[in-house]
């Protein structure tokens, strides 16, 4: 059982895995964006803008998810001190950045025609963009700083504090007065959203999870091949 | 249609725009990922093929990722 965690079998794996989501990918994409600029109706409120939602919601989800999946790992990597996680932590934190970001730019173009500007300092932005400092803090560490151990140890600790702005981003609409509406999606309780809207929205986020999942491979296994070339430069 | 589809209501350009900038810098990303991995790999693999035969035994033999990487690369070039 743990021989599947050896690198080599997890290298032979990612090979597999990348060709199954290359060959599925483009299909579901294509389904993904007919529902959500064709099918998927306008708003009786916000009109067509809303279908920007379909990419902004998912982006800021998985924002959100790989930073909590970050802090989580690293926890774990401070406890259990296993080497696999740092490789893990440090290919998922680009993809995350890169969400946030978007979270934020396609906020920022629905928020002209909603609320008439692109950008205000409410606490869900603002906590939004503290999370974006979070991963580039944590980014930086790696690349800034040259010792490896002491590297690992300054971006878990980075990613341990951030994982506290998460809650505060999820909760931001309820505690203070927002632009932001409250969230229509409830994991626990009855959502509020229609299922004609609903249903695209899952399948947008699915297809940006598959994407994610690819990007990471791909990065995972350039890590893996990156630590062979090193012993191998050792013989 | 396709002028509705296009203008979307008047929210067309927030619509659109924000489509492209998340799926151009999707297409980035990949595209630079893709192309670190492939850059990694073919130097994995010539670092493999300056190896004396002796050491490419080795090598080959104890990892299985070297003898992955090596025989696509080979296949590819």
């Amino acid at each position: 059982m743990l021989n599947f965690f050896y690198n080599s079998n997890i290298f032979l794996w990612i090979e597999k895995l990348i060709n199954f989501i290359n060959s599925i990918f483009f299909v579901l994409l294509l389904a993904a964006l007919s529902f959500a600029i064709i099918f998927s109706p306008p708003d009786y409120l916000q009109g067509d803008s809303v279908r920007i939602m379909y990419v902004h919601v998912p982006a800021a989800w998985i924002g959100m998810g790989s930073f909590t999946c970050i802090a989580l790992l690293s926890i774990i990597n401070f406890i259990f001190k296993i080497k696999n996680i740092t490789l893990i932590t440090k290919s998922i934190a680009p993809i995350g950045l890169m969400f946030t970001c978007l979270a934020i730019v396609t906020g920022a173009i629905w928020g002209q025609p909603t609320w008439g500007t692109f950008w205000a300092w409410d606490a869900r932005i603002t906590s939004m963009l503290i999370l974006t400092i979070f991963y580039f803090i944590f980014i930086a560490t790696h690349k800034l700083i040259s010792e490896k151990d002491k590297a690992h140890k300054i971006s878990s600790i980075v990613a341990i504090v951030g994982l506290i702005n998460i809650p505060i981003i999820k909760y931001s609409v309820e505690w203070w007065n927002t632009l932001h509406q409250p969230a229509s999606i409830k994991i626990t309780g009855s959502s509020t959203i229609h299922s004609s809207m609903l249903m695209p929205l899952m399948l947008m986020f699915f297809v940006l999870i598959l994407y994610c999942a690819l990007i990471f491979l791909m990065k995972y296994k350039t890590e893996i091949i990156r630590i062979k070339r090193k012993s191998i430069k050792r013989l | 249609m396709i002028k509705d589809l296009v203008l979307m209501n008047g929210y067309g350009l927030f619509v659109w725009s924000s489509f492209a900038i998340t799926f151009l810098t999707c297409a980035v990303v990949y595209y630079k990922t893709r192309k670190t991995l492939k850059k990694y790999e073919k130097e994995f693999a010539k670092e493999i093929n300056e190896l004396s035969s002796e050491q490419k035994k080795v090598v080959l033999e104890s990892s299985k990722i070297a003898s992955k990487v090596l025989s696509s690369y080979n296949k590819t070039f």
